[in-house]
């Protein structure tokens, strides 16, 4: 089934919902072709053409289509809007991959390591689910948490994202040099506005990981009248890393990687789990150390 | 929405194994493959179309590597989109116009992308070319002048075990250099056509103008141009992996990645098939430059046979007929060992003056062999 308009999508699949929906196809072919997932019919979205842009609302609301591609979000006229989510895209894996999987599917796959989750998170953007005459709005770490899962004959359309006009920041650590799936993730926003600090930590568990505690913390920290040269606030060096530090241990519990049979606990942080802070601690202090530059 | 919950939909058919009426569904579709309408019938809906290109159609190009979309030896394009086939459902992709590397070498000859890859080394086990193949192509058709940090990016999904990509690069510059050159003729041939047409009237020094250096007649660079800007935003934590945008003014140290690596290709020239019979290329058509319309005239209709493809068994043009005898060639008798000394000469020794019979201690050494006296065997060493 290949419908050509939203309508015509939500309809097939209230008509039939054992559809799977496809739009890029990357992590389900993955899946198929490991044998571990035999569709009992497809419905593909790929020429759903109003999907595949974006629009704004509100003056201070950008709404992107499920069929965004990752190449396309990567685009300069993209990424001066989320500057963080064109990052993501960019690192989301090969031209191959990124130039048919989309936002809408990496949401909706919900794979530990998709690229553009963390963002979405520290974004906290909201994405609007459509099904046959009526449509309903799910803030995105409801979604990936299952909090507030997707429903049967339900269709992933479009995304809320809140327009920031600062800085952001997204930094991913990998196995290899080139783009493959992430070890760690995080990504850094700066909400001016309300003199807020957003981060989220990808990859480190099933769904990105937002450290409040921390992220409350360093907002305190910040000088946000400060206005030094070229307009830059600024932090003490030190409590950047110890915000990094803190991030760390808030998202690597100390078990991590460890065998839950073995049962060590009690002996501190396995060598997995310092080795995974100390990749996040990294990460979450360079992230602050470029949202403030 | 590539796939709504695929994790839930996973776990729920492992739960409730497929429903008893339709354990296989299948489909049929037409795709359109290199111009041509090719139905497939009563195909799983999951197939991937890497395996009906391969198994269904015989198109067995792409190859099939790790069917994860990390290796990219499966690429081809759809809808002029550079893709993993083993990523695309078959059955999504019906009328989406299919180009695999089958279609690169339009009949027969290897288009410039191949003859490139083949010229500068960057292939050797193969598997990988023609997934790279098409990623150059890919690449070149979007940007027609590739600084080394955008090859390298658009060929980031190729996995290549043998070459080390440097040569894939070279030959990436290469084509680009050899379009940018053909570009440059057929423009000053254009030029002076119309500069002839325009008569005599025209005086001769304005009719002609001199062609600007290269970087002034550069075709337009398209989609990807906008990487080579600091782009918003750093690469994150992968830009030490990849090298810098920075000219590196010549080569530098073999391994290191760095620097404009000349393309290894061999001199044809020297090569030749013996004195006065060197090659010419008369064979090759020169590849016409991109865009030419010439040699793209429409999709043949279906049925078409391939007509220009000579038949199996047609001379080459260029090879002399059989028996001829090379014209040239120099006789045997007149070869560089003629004056060895093997015709019934009886070795004498004389070649290897300075080698004592062994066991025999050398003569200069200043240690008259004593050591060498002294030293028990292994053996007794063991036992004792």
């Amino acid at each position: 089934m290949l419908p050509t308009s939203l309508d015509e999508a939500v309809e097939a699949l209230g008509a039939s919902p054992a559809a799977v929906p496809v739009a890029g196809g990357t992590d389900l072919m993955e899946a198929v072709n490991a044998g571990r997932l035999r569709p009992a019919a497809l419905l593909g979205l790929g020429r759903i053409t109003e999907l595949r842009g974006w629009r704004y609302e509100d003056g201070g609301t950008a709404v992107l289509g499920a069929g965004l591609t990752l190449a396309r979000m990567d685009r300069p006229d993209f990424a001066a809007l989320i500057p963080a989510l064109a990052d993501a895209a960019r690192t989301a894996g090969p031209p191959q991959t990124r130039n048919v999987g989309t936002l809408g599917g990496n949401i909706a796959t919900n794979a530990a390591t998709g690229d553009t989750l963390p963002v979405l998170a520290a974004l906290e953007a909201v994405v609007t689910l459509a099904r046959a005459g009526a449509t309903r709005e799910v803030p995105v770490s409801h979604l990936l948490t299952g909090h507030d899962p997707m429903r049967a004959g339900e269709l992933l359309t479009w995304v809320r994202v809140p327009l920031l006009h600062a800085p952001q920041v997204f930094l991913k650590a990998t196995g290899r040099s080139g783009p493959s799936r992430a070890t760690a993730s995080v990504a850094l926003v700066l909400d001016p506005a309300r003199r807020g600090v957003r981060c989220a930590v990808g990859a480190v568990a099933p769904v990105p990981l937002r450290p409040l505690e921390a992220e409350a913390w360093v907002a305190g920290c910040i000088d946000w009248s400060a206005r030094g040269e070229e307009g830059a606030r600024t932090i003490d060096p030190a409590a950047a890393a110890a915000f990094g530090e803190y991030v760390a241990s808030a998202c690597v519990p100390d078990g991590y990687g460890a065998d839950p049979a073995a049962g060590t606990a009690g002996e501190g942080p396995t060598a997995a789990a310092v080795a995974l802070r100390r990749t996040v601690a990294v990460l979450a202090r360079r992230a602050l150390g470029r949202a403030l530059k | 929405m590539t796939a709504e919950q695929i994790a839930d939909l996973t776990t729920a058919s492992m739960n409730h194994p497929a429903p008893a009426g339709d354990p296989r569904p299948t489909t049929s579709y037409v795709l359109r493959v290199n111009g041509f309408e090719r139905p497939v019938a009563d195909a799983w809906i999951g197939e991937s179309l890497l395996y009906v290109l391969r198994e269904r159609l015989g198109l067995a190009g792409a190859k099939n590597g790790c069917e994860q979309g990390e290796c990219g030896a499966c690429s081809v394009q759809v809808d002029g989109q550079l893709v993993a086939g083993c990523l695309v459902p078959a059955a999504l992709a019906a009328d989406c116009e299919v180009s695999t590397v089958e279609g690169l070498s339009a009949a027969g000859a290897a288009s410039d992308v191949q003859q490139a890859l083949a010229e500068s080394g960057a292939v050797q086990c193969g598997y990988c070319t023609p997934g790279m193949a098409m990623a150059v192509h890919d690449l070149l058709q979007r940007n027609h002048r590739p600084s080394e940090v955008e090859a390298r990016q658009a060929l980031c999904g190729n996995l290549c075990r043998c070459t080390g990509y440097r040569s894939a690069l070279a030959a990436v510059q290469s084509v680009a250099d050899q379009r940018a050159a053909a570009l440059l003729a057929a423009e000053e041939a254009a030029q002076q056509a119309a500069a002839e047409a325009a008569g005599a009237e025209a005086s001769p020094a304005a009719a002609a103008p001199e062609p600007e250096d290269t970087a002034a007649q550069e075709p337009p660079v398209y989609q990807d141009a906008w990487t080579q800007t600091a782009t918003v935003g750093e690469v994150p934590l992968f830009d030490e992996g990849w090298i810098s945008a920075e000219e590196h003014p010549g080569a530098t140290a073999a391994g290191t990645g760095l620097g404009v690596i000349p393309a290894q290709g061999y001199d044809p020239t020297a090569y030749g098939y013996g004195p006065g019979t060197a090659y010419d290329g008369a064979g090759y058509e020169p590849t016409p430059a991109h865009a030419t319309s010439a040699p793209y005239e429409g999709t043949p209709a279906q049925g078409t046979p391939y007509e220009p493809t000579p038949a199996h068994g047609t001379a080459h043009q260029g090879t002399p007929s059989h028996g001829t005898a090379y014209p040239a060639a120099p006789p045997y008798t007149a070869g560089p060992y003629a004056q060895a000394p093997y015709p019934g000469a009886p070795y004498d020794g004389i070649g290897y003056p300075g080698t004592p019979a062994h066991g025999v201690p050398a003569q200069p050494t200043p240690f008259d062999g004593t050591v060498y006296e002294t030293t028990p065997s292994p053996a007794e060493d063991d036992h004792a």
